[in-house]
């Protein structure tokens, strides 16, 4: 492949906020009208804005209860509810709540999630999600292979990293969840278990402006026959974990995390479970494959980049049009990367502006 | 090369042209390193940090053996873990500090001591682990001061829960301890210069109240002159307050404005029935 030179662009404007630096003073060498100057406009400012700052009172009327990102002083009287992060206010019935900028991932029950093994124990395994804790996984929330339902025995335990080890990467539902927040996995479908095959990647968390959030669907299949290089009808899994974790593979059919419509029913379990289902072997992927599983990639990294939402129909959507681009420049050499200027192109035709 | 403070008796003005209550100029922006989970590069002179924050997660913190650990809410929630790492390029004279520079380490445990004063850990419980790791890029005088509120700025971006801001800002006097002039004025928010000189504090504040978290003073001053110089710094930190709330503000505002986050609601008695 021949090497490019692109032309550099200008970096985009840094957002420092300079200020006028006067602090209060009563008196003093200040001379007379100098520090009124920057006044007015904070205080309107202030008394517009819909974002709320640690340490600011929200309201100190008794009839509101506090919600996630709120405080009340301790041992005080009144009823003062402070903000403790920094985000948007939410209003549910009574209940005040914060809804931070930017935070890690809070695992709730239900949530599908993508995670990455890091610690072995004897009856568990304990999974990075993401979140302020290790997630568990206890061996008894594991499908055995060939579906098989009995006790687990100390031979599992003894055989415990035949199913999962080390680095591995599995897609799971949180089941349960303790006081201190941390959050207890299962494996116990055939939507969930050992992921191959594909490609992992990053994205920040929940209230990460864009960042995946939480959707009707969180696995989809994306049809990649469109694009003219494909020979065959060949598909993508794409799953998004909610704390942002997202896994991209090769789709196959009748097995795979994101076989999501009508799997089998839990009686037939025990044939559809086959015994690969914990194999760490890819199988062999085409090489269009392999370029469309990346290009899918650069489309997440673009929404991110230009702080829109990681959700099914964005993706659906921007991968479309990655291709449309692709099309368009046929003569270029790269047309996976979506970064910088590219980027910006795609997040613009995806919400018209 | 000692200051010559002898000019400030006739024009009020200090060395670099600013009045006794003035702070310097500050710039701040939040999120620079889009990939972390909370950061921050604020500027106060010349004076430049960066922050930059890992966690809370829960990780083994022996790869970071070199830095101040603190517990927060009484050792029911996340450890606060602070370490500061200065560019041989931040002074004047380039040279390298060892990891464990004393000096350092007292920095590192005045700020994860009062910054686990400050964030309500309780949520997270007592396994996980705020890292914060501070980059000197550049340092002309109130470093601990800068350096608490750098980390402040990017705990709010991380999105870590805390009472207020935890603020900071150094206060001198204009005269040395052995003039024992007990006239002499307070100066707000010192340079190298000022903080070789003069005897100075520094002072950090839960945002704009008169609550103290910590105080660091390593010179010699009477007694008598040391309430003024606390009820300036504790004014400074006023103004810092302001000014950090200012950046997280703009940022939330643009948020808002992109879509990236819904428009918040407003508290009003008259939705209530």
């Amino acid at each position: 492949m021949p090497i490019t030179i692109l032309q550099p662009s200008l970096a985009p404007p840094a957002k420092l906020r300079d200020a006028d630096s006067d602090s209060d003073s009563e008196g003093g060498a200040d001379l007379e009208g100098d520090i009124a100057m920057g006044r007015p406009a904070k205080r309107a400012r202030t008394q517009d804005s819909s974002i709320m700052t640690p340490g600011e009172i929200i309201t100190d009327d008794p009839q509101w209860m506090r919600g996630h990102g709120t405080y009340v002083i301790p041992g005080a009287s009144s009823n003062t509810i402070l903000s403790s992060v920094a985000g948007t206010l939410a209003k549910t019935n009574k209940l005040l709540s914060v809804r931070p900028l930017r935070a890690r991932y809070t695992p709730e029950i239900g949530d599908l999630v993508v995670g990455r093994i890091v610690e072995v124990q004897a009856k568990r395994w304990r999974v990075d999600v993401g979140g302020t804790l290790l997630a568990q996984l206890p061996l008894s929330a594991i499908n055995l292979p060939g579906g098989i339902q009995r006790r687990r025995t100390e031979t599992d335990e003894l055989q415990i990293r035949t199913f999962f080890s080390e680095g591995e990467l599995l897609v799971a539902e949180v089941q349960q969840l303790y006081n201190d927040g941390a959050a207890v996995l299962h494996t116990r479908s055939l939507k969930y278990g050992k992921l191959r095959n594909g490609v992992f990647m990053s994205v920040t968390g929940t209230g990460g402006g864009g960042g995946v959030v939480r959707a009707r669907r969180q696995a989809f299949t994306l049809d990649i026959s469109g694009t003219d290089e494909v020979s065959g009808s060949e598909k993508i899994d794409v799953l998004l974990g909610v704390n942002g974790y997202i896994w991209i593979s090769k789709h196959i059919e009748g097995e795979g995390a994101a076989a999501e419509t009508s799997g089998p029913g839990i009686t037939r379990i025990e044939e559809s479970v086959g015994l690969n289902v914990y194999s760490s072997q890819n199988d062999i992927i085409p090489v269009d494959t392999m370029r469309e599983i990346a290009r899918v990639r650069g489309v997440v990294t673009a929404l991110v980049e230009n702080g829109l939402r990681v959700d099914e129909e964005m993706v659906t959507k921007g991968y479309a049009e990655a291709v449309e681009m692709a099309k368009e420049e046929r003569d270029s050499a790269d047309t996976l990367w979506l970064g910088g200027e590219r980027g910006k192109r795609l997040a613009n035709a995806l919400v018209g502006r | 090369m000692p200051l010559d403070t002898s000019t400030y008796n006739l024009a009020l003005l200090r060395v670099d042209g600013r009045r006794w209550n003035e702070l310097r100029q500050q710039k701040g922006q939040l999120g620079v390193q889009p990939s972390a989970d909370g950061s921050a590069y604020l500027e106060m002179g010349n004076t430049k940090i960066q922050c930059i924050i890992t966690g809370p997660n829960e990780r083994d913190t022996k790869s970071t053996s070199s830095a101040s650990t603190a517990p927060t809410s009484h050792g029911l929630g996340a450890t606060v873990a602070v370490s500061i790492m200065i560019a041989p390029f931040a002074t004047v004279d380039r040279k390298r500090r060892g990891r464990n520079d004393k000096r350092l380490q007292e920095m590192q445990t005045t700020i994860a001591s009062g910054l686990a004063a400050t964030v309500q850990g309780q949520s997270y419980g007592p396994r996980s682990t705020i890292h914060i790791s501070l980059n000197v890029l550049s340092q002309d005088g109130s470093l601990l001061a800068c350096l608490i509120n750098a980390a402040s700025l990017a705990l709010v971006d991380a999105g870590v829960p805390m009472t207020d801001y935890l603020v900071a800002c150094t206060a001198g006097s204009t005269s040395s301890y052995a003039a024992a002039d007990e006239e002499a004025d307070p100066l707000l928010d010192l340079n190298t210069q000022e903080e070789q000189e003069l005897p100075f504090l520094t002072l950090a504040t839960l945002g704009a109240t008169d609550k103290v978290v910590a105080m660091v003073c390593e010179s010699r001053v009477q007694l008598t002159r040391l309430e003024g110089m606390m009820a300036t710094a504790a004014d400074g930190c006023k103004g810092v307050r302001d000014f950090l709330d200012g950046v997280v503000r703009d940022k939330g505002e643009l948020m808002v404005q992109e879509g990236a986050i819904g428009r918040g609601e407003v508290v009003s008695s008259m939705d209530l029935d």
